[in-house]
């Protein structure tokens, strides 16, 4: 694929990544790795900050602090 | 006529996308399976465009679901239960049902996570243009995970017009061009005067 001009902004950026995708389906690979690396980081967390034993009721309050929910 | 690249081609009206299953993806896949035991489903927004190759994170997992009654809705939440996941509203259906009651999104994630989680929207005819998307699904699937998406053309024009955040500007960008050999003008033109009635 060539580049119809250098990609200036992030739209451009994803244009040019979502052209070479079609080209080269490997690219999922990466994308693969950074979508787990994002969950594996997520569970981390949630693990350091609530106990396994009371996880709900912590995560409740959590999210009302939050005001995910009410 | 199957389009001309090599991340994806369409066998029977089913768009099969030449990737691995991630954990994202299984996750929804677990909560569909529960899910389809009870009810129709549309999985839409950010989903759509992460499983066609959006290189970005996401804490939720928009589904639609249609309106069930009390009994119905219990019935999925013991099944949701029993298969390891939680709601963040509450443990029994008289504390989630007031949600749903009111027409709110509620959330469920597995057992001991807060993320992923999907945000679970129960909706009906009284709401017109998430029901016309509903109605009118379009397949895809990944090695051995089908799921049901809105047609492209409608979930690329529902982000730029209706959520219009940068990230849903975003991810219209990269659903056109990924699917620019699928992707039909008139159904723009169909689509677009429905989905501007949600901004009324």
């Amino acid at each position: 694929m060539k580049l119809k001009q250098i990609p200036k902004t992030d739209l451009d950026y994803i244009e040019v990544y979502a052209e070479k995708l079609k080209e080269n389906p490997k690219f999922f690979k990466q994308q693969k790795e950074l979508i787990e690396s994002q969950l594996s980081s997520s569970s981390n967390l949630t693990k350091k900050r609530f106990s396994k034993e009371n996880f709900k009721m912590q995560a409740r309050a959590h999210l009302k602090e939050i005001g995910v929910c009410s | 006529m199957s389009p001309q690249n090599k991340a994806y081609s369409i066998e029977n009206n089913t768009i099969i996308i030449d990737r691995e299953l991630t954990k994202l993806d299984l996750f929804v896949k677990d909560f569909l399976e529960v899910l389809k035991r009870h009810s129709d489903y549309l999985v839409v927004s950010g989903f759509v465009s992460i499983s066609t190759g959006r290189t970005r994170g996401t804490e939720d997992v928009d589904i639609l679901a249609q309106k069930l009654n009390k009994i119905e809705f219990a019935l999925l939440l013991e099944d949701l239960f029993k298969n390891k996941f939680w709601c963040y509203q509450g443990d029994t259906i008289n504390e989630i049902w007031k949600y749903i009651e009111n027409g709110s999104n509620i959330r469920f994630a597995k057992e001991e996570e807060m993320f992923p989680n999907i945000e679970f929207i129960s909706i009906d005819k009284s709401k017109p243009v998430k029901y016309f998307e509903f109605t009118h699904p379009q397949k895809i699937k990944i090695q051995d995970f089908e799921f049901k998406i809105p047609p492209i053309e409608f979930e690329i024009l529902y982000k730029e017009i209706v959520l219009a955040g940068k990230k849903d500007i975003e991810d219209a960008k990269h659903l056109r061009t990924f699917f620019s050999e699928l992707i039909k003008k008139e159904r723009f033109k169909e689509y677009e005067p429905l989905i501007k009635k949600e901004l009324k």
